[in-house]
């Protein structure tokens, strides 16, 4: 697959170079002949191929003698090997980090462009596919309990409708009433270029400060949820304090910076996106949780817990949900592809610059490279996931942690 | 014909029952009966579930435009005006003009007739979403029943296939091929179909046909002398339908919403399909045209999109509570 993508950009390479060759042979000079051949409609990798010299790593044909057709074709042809030795090539330049060149009018390292396309589709899909995640485990669980009630059926029928939602179609619905009819949420690319003007601070710097700021957030406070966890006297006193406490200290270089208002501003253009983007993602999770539900639910040992005594909501969120919800992590694991492909055609819809924007734009000017690192992220991503999957499970699971230390002694 | 004998004389041969060509009709019969009062059973409880039966209908409903726009073009709209894609209604201006007695969901900003167009489009999406689910669950069934059953290095080649179809998401995968050609619904069907069988769907049917390879009528089976095929065919199949029955519909819901988009997109060959109507709205609206007045250019086919997907997501739902005993109980 990637092999065949590979030579076929070889190969669109090729045809445009060799369009390019044919205009240089024609005796016309090509700085001279760069504003025509743009309105000619000649593909502009052509035209930046040929004007800035070394971008393929072979001297530009500049000169204003005219050359035939074969000089011209000779003097930007790349290296002639066969297809597997390309291939073997791109995954050695892939491994050392180097993702070739855009063929797009603005050229440039794909690796670069990546980075600076990153940070938003991160900002957009961590916490959109978390809190969506969160949110159809949160109402699957009470949906289960309350089976062929009418919270069921409205509960279905909703999350089925926003599952089945075309994105674009939701997202222009929530720009129309959010951005537009209620003027609570702006929308438009992440920031306000009025709060910008005469800022130095780089937006991309920002959005990872941002990711910075919340992930070690999440440490901390899982790290103290961890900690407290055996205190048996004053816990709330000490994890509200302490939390407080985390609150402040990350807070404070934001407030010294002075950088504190345009991440606020950052935030509050995220909120319509996010917000699709959960109302995309939480149905599946819920649908699924309401179905595994069901099926532990009929475990004798709840009925043991029941007759216990215990409360209807301790019975559930302690000794129900907690089993019901890895086989819910392992479907949305392998539906986590859909996911990442909704969230790329939300940033489509909201005009985010994205990496599924990135996708998008390289797709229409025929930008392979740049598709191919955009591919290889997504893939890089995914497996990410099915590692931390693994992780999460064999740590939650006792079943799982008795079977690999055995296995593994 | 052949082998209709219940009890084979597995100790002396001359032994065996013979039934004969009536008893082996009368077995025949009783079997299919048999399986027709199961299916009967299950059709009673798919029945009684009301959100099952609000997906049947809206796909029946579906399923009657896709059938029925050729006999209405034939009667109703003889006129060249309802023609999806060149029709064009002189007689009122400006474009996308209301519903009216004339053009019962309005005129598209092109002048053509919303509601032909989204009867139009309804074949596409069926074309879409079938094909991709037969291809997928084929190809699933192949990979994931083989790499289960015979195990070992065909096992360790299958499963490496899957983990790197898993990777890539058809929709990154569609948008590329998109760049080479413009798919027509069959290809994006079978390009959809391979991504999502070989992927996600050959684990999950790996994990159930290895399950089931464990229970005991399996290995009664091969006691009593059944080969692989045979074993498959009558034990780890049939209890692999609930399971494909069921991702066969989320196939198609997927594949449908994925054909929208790159319609939406541009990706496809397609001239009218329901994606393309949500992009000529949209387009239009960033030239300025009101949607909030002019709600019925894009409404009807996102609702239609919603339902049709929608339908097929609360089938396969109500599907898996039927067959799945433990949903059942309560």
């Amino acid at each position: 697959m990637v092999a065949l993508l590979d030579e076929a950009a070889v190969m669109e390479e090729n045809v445009a170079l060799e369009e390019a060759a044919i205009r240089a042979a024609s005796g016309e000079s090509t700085a001279a002949a760069d504003a025509p051949l743009e309105s000619e409609g000649v593909p502009p990798e052509a035209v930046s191929q040929l004007t800035q010299p070394g971008s393929q790593g072979e001297p530009a044909v500049a000169s204003s003698a005219p050359i035939s057709y074969e000089q011209g074709v000779e003097a930007i042809r790349p290296p002639d090997l066969s297809v597997l030795r390309r291939f073997l090539q791109w995954l050695l330049a892939f491994f050392s980090g180097d993702l070739g060149e855009s063929l797009g009018p603005a050229g440039g390292k794909v690796i670069d462009i990546l980075k600076t396309r990153l940070p938003t589709t991160l900002l957009l899909l961590l916490p959109g596919t978390t809190l969506g995640l969160l949110f159809g485990l949160w109402l699957g669980k009470r949906v289960a309990w309350r089976r062929r009630s009418w919270v069921d059926w409205a509960a279905t029928v909703g999350g089925t409708a926003f599952y089945t939602a075309f994105p674009p179609w939701l997202a222009f619905i929530m720009v129309a009433i959010f951005a537009v009819n209620l003027r609570w949420f702006p929308v438009d690319r992440l920031r306000n270029p009025l709060a910008w003007v005469g800022v130095e601070a780089d937006f991309n710097q920002m959005l990872v400060g941002i990711l910075q700021t919340a992930g070690v957030a999440l440490l901390a406070y899982l790290l103290l949820w961890q900690l407290t966890r055996g205190m048996r006297w004053n816990r709330r006193r000490v994890r509200a304090l302490v939390g407080g406490l985390i609150l402040i200290l990350l807070g404070l270089p934001w407030i010294v910076s002075g950088n504190g208002p345009l991440a606020l501003d950052i935030l509050n253009h995220l909120v319509v996106p996010m917000a699709t983007l959960i109302l995309l993602s939480f149905g599946e999770t819920m649908l699924i949780m309401r179905a595994t539900m069901a099926e532990v639910m009929d475990e004798g040992y709840v009925t043991q817990v029941k007759a216990m005594g215990y409360s209807d909501a301790r019975v559930r969120d302690r000794h129900v949900a907690p089993v019901a919800t890895l086989p819910v992590l392992t479907r949305f694991i392998v539906h986590l592809p859909f996911v990442i492909a909704g969230s790329f055609f939300l940033e489509h819809a909201f005009n985010l610059e994205g990496v599924g924007m990135l996708l998008v734009q390289a797709a229409n000017q025929i930008d392979f490279p740049v598709v191919l690192g955009v591919l290889s992220l997504v893939g890089l991503g995914i497996l990410l996931a099915h590692v931390g999957l693994d992780v999460v499970t064999a740590w939650s699971d006792p079943r799982l942690r008795v079977t690999t230390q055995s296995g593994a002694g | 014909m052949g082998r209709a004998n219940p009890v084979p004389g597995l100790l002396n041969p001359q032994l065996a029952y013979q039934p004969g060509l009536r008893g082996w009709t009368r077995l025949r019969m009783g079997l299919i009966r048999r399986r027709l009062k199961g299916w009967q059973r299950e059709a009673r409880f798919f029945l009684g579930e009301p959100l099952g039966m609000l997906g049947l209908a809206s796909i029946g409903l579906f399923a009657l435009f896709a059938l029925g726009q050729p006999l209405l073009m034939a009667t109703v709209w003889q006129d060249p005006i309802y023609d999806p894609e060149l029709g064009y209604d002189i007689q009122i201006f400006p474009h996308p003009a209301g519903p009216s007695a004339k053009h019962l969901m309005g005129t598209d900003p092109l002048g053509r007739d919303v509601l032909s167009r989204l009867v139009y489009s309804t074949r596409t999406s069926f074309g879409v979403g079938l094909s991709a689910a037969l291809i997928g669950s084929l190809i699933a069934t192949t990979i994931g029943v083989s790499a289960a059953y015979f195990g070992g290095k065909l096992d360790t080649i299958l499963m490496t296939v899957a983990d790197a179809f898993i990777l890539l998401p058809p929709a990154v995968v569609l948008l590329i091929v998109g760049l080479i050609f413009d798919m027509s619904w069959l290809q994006l069907g079978i390009i959809f179909g391979i991504f999502a069988g070989a992927g996600s769907l050959a684990l999950l049917v790996k994990a159930q046909a290895l399950s089931i390879k464990s229970k005991q009528f399996v290995e009664a089976g091969r006691v009593a002398g059944g080969g692989g095929w045979r074993l498959i065919r009558t034990h780890i199949l049939p209890n692999l339908i609930s399971l494909l029955s069921v991702n066969m519909m989320f196939i198609v819901t997927g594949s449908v919403l994925i054909e929208a988009l790159m319609s939406f997109l541009h990706r496809t060959d397609l001239r009218t399909s329901w994606g393309m109507m949500i992009w000529l709205a949209l387009e239009n609206n960033m030239s300025g045209f009101d949607l909030v007045d002019e709600w019925f250019v894009i409404v009807p086919p996102a609702l239609a999109i919603m339902l049709f997907c929608g339908g097929f997501y609360l089938i396969g739902r109500t599907l898996d509570e039927v067959t799945n005993p433990r949903l059942r109980a309560r």
